[in-house]
């Protein structure tokens, strides 16, 4: 489903959340939309949705969203950051969900268990007695099997385990080419895995928008971090700028494009000395001024 | 899918979050409550006075029904959407193939049937308790005038409950209008205004205006309808309005108005819910 937002305006009282943003999403595509908050992104996400009215435009597959949104619903699917704590029995909700869909009780409890969640076993208990992360796997498998054509991900994964996130992005990877993908998160890992375009919302403005590539060189940093066994190798770490943690961890911020250059130094120099090695990216809080500025 | 098909599956979830609820508890347990104690204390004692006993214990049950009703159904429904799009349930069910109106009419349906069956099973199961227990007559026609009448004035304050919950966002606030709502309608009944146009000497058309508008008022007018009209039970403007519409006419406006009331607080509420944002 292509998704076109053409001077889009929304005003809260006094405060403008959306400035005339103006995005078009090719039938798809995989973006990121992120900003801090207040920027935004949740509005946007809304007027997606059809649960908040805004100026401007918003074209699915080129035809306006009519008031009468029922059958657009049918084609689009949501994730929530925070699932809800409905005092419902999980049976009941998921299959309150799955029927306005028209989707099989089996086909949602197969994409639970990809994500390491037994519903049948959950079937009675109280969707608010539920983990936070068991809720948001739910509401994962419900949107992942809900044969939708535009998926809003809102921080799909932030209460999962590490292991149903891997099998959460290996699912949606997995999607047809033509479904279209808007996730809201901060995550490196997601954005790394799960897109390839990046959108940066401000004060209700469009700030950036580019490849994820370009997004992740610009914005982000990589961590290396690394245990070793000798005084030689502390004195080759001190000397290349890495810092000693208190749990004896030396770890050094580079640019990501230089990780694999000081890893591969690693191996060379520190053979058979090295006892862990691990490398991370993580965010970089002020952003540079490469990339396609609005 | 149909709008009677969506609401049905909103009405099934609505329902089994309800039954979780402390409310509905709540809501039975007065009714039980309520029940009981006339039957029991009411019957014993018109006994030992020589009143005919199941009618007196019926009216002063309904009595006691108009003032808590309005307060059971405002307390049902005066939170319903805005804790519902403060908790994310709102988002999360409207982000599917679901209409507002469907949503709309499945949650008013549970609140209506969750408050006004209990009340339907324990008023002739009441009267058929007194019947077995102390060998009392069913004043049938008094039941199901009281009963015609709580259903009235339930769906009245169920429905001002959903506008207050769709137009007030705040939760706290929101409760706070109810409380006074409620506070409102069981004050502005003849005696209590009698005190008002005694302090701020207001004038008798105001004071016949505000209760007769009065649902609360009109429903008690048309409980004592049954009966003959005293000043000193009926109140000057129930006496005044018995007088003059008679018997029928006070049942017809005891049952007519908050059921007017109702349906366009539920209409307004309605239309509001489809047009303003949701979140």
């Amino acid at each position: 489903m292509r998704v076109e937002l053409k001077g889009l305006q929304k005003r809260f009282g006094k405060v403008l959340a959306l400035r005339g943003v103006t995005i078009d999403l090719p039938e798809g595509s995989r973006t990121a939309l992120i900003g801090p908050n207040g920027s935004g992104k949740s509005t946007l996400v809304r007027v997606l949705m059809g649960m908040l009215c805004a100026d401007g435009m918003v074209l699915f597959d080129g035809v306006e969203a009519s008031e009468e949104r029922r059958e657009l619903a049918r084609r689009i699917a949501y994730v929530p950051q925070i699932a809800p704590r409905l005092a419902a029995p999980v049976g009941d909700v998921v299959r309150a969900v799955a029927g306005l869909r028209g989707q099989a009780w089996t086909e949602v409890a197969a994409i639970a268990a990809a994500l390491s969640l037994d519903l049948d076993a959950l079937a009675r208990r109280p969707f608010r007695a539920l983990s936070g992360g068991q809720r948001q796997k739910i509401l994962a498998a419900l949107a992942l099997s809900s044969g939708a054509e535009l998926l809003l991900l809102d921080e799909p994964t932030a209460s999962m385990d590490p292991r149903s996130r891997g099998e959460f992005f290996r699912l949606v990877e997995s999607l047809p080419s033509s479904v279209t993908v808007l996730l809201c998160s901060h995550r490196l890992d997601e954005i790394r895995r799960l897109v390839d375009r990046v959108i940066v919302l401000a004060e209700g403005e469009l700030r950036w928008q580019g490849s994820a590539a370009a997004y992740l060189d610009d914005h982000a940093e990589a961590v290396v971090e690394v245990q070793v066994v000798g005084e030689p190798a502390d004195t080759w770490l001190l000397a290349r700028g890495f810092t000693r943690g208190a749990t004896g961890w030396w770890s050094k911020a580079l640019p990501v494009n230089e990780r694999a250059r000081l890893l591969g130094e690693i191996g060379r120099n520190l053979n058979g000395q090295v006892r862990d090695v691990m490398a991370r990216d993580v965010e970089r809080l002020q952003p540079d001024s490469q990339g396609e500025r609005e | 899918m149909s709008l009677w098909r969506e609401a049905a599956v909103v009405a099934r979830l609505d329902f089994a979050e309800v039954r979780r609820s402390r409310w509905l508890i709540f809501c039975l347990l007065v009714h039980a409550v309520l029940a009981g104690t006339f039957v029991l204390v009411g019957l014993r004692e018109s006994g030992v006075v020589g009143f005919t006993g199941m009618g007196r214990a019926l009216m002063s049950w309904s009595h006691a029904l108009l003032f808590l009703l309005p307060l059971l159904a405002l307390s049902a429904t005066g939170q319903v959407v805005n804790s519902a799009r403060d908790d994310g349930s709102l988002e999360l069910l409207l982000s599917n193939p679901v209409s507002r109106a469907a949503y709309f009419l499945g949650t008013s349906l549970v609140r209506v049937l969750a408050l006004v069956l209990p009340l339907l099973v324990a008023m002739p199961v009441m009267a058929l308790v007194g019947t077995v227990a102390f060998g009392q007559q069913v004043p049938w026609g008094f039941l199901v005038r009281g009963m015609a009448v709580s259903t009235s004035l339930l769906l009245c304050f169920v429905a001002i409950g959903l506008l207050i919950s769709v137009m007030v966002r705040n939760q706290a606030k929101a409760l706070m209008l109810t409380i006074l709502v409620w506070i409102a309608g069981v004050a502005l009944i003849d005696f209590g205004l009698v005190g008002v146009m005694l302090q701020w000497e207001l004038p008798p058309q105001a004071v016949f205006a505000l209760a007769v508008i009065n649902p609360v008022q009109c429903a008690r007018l048309a409980l004592l309808s049954a009966a003959q009209p005293e000043l000193s039970t009926f109140g000057p403007v129930g006496f005044f309005l018995a007088n003059r519409i008679g018997a029928n006419g006070l049942l017809l406006l005891g049952l007519g108005w908050p059921l007017l009331l109702g349906v366009t607080a539920w209409v307004w509420s309605l239309a509001s819910f489809r047009r303003r944002d949701l979140l």
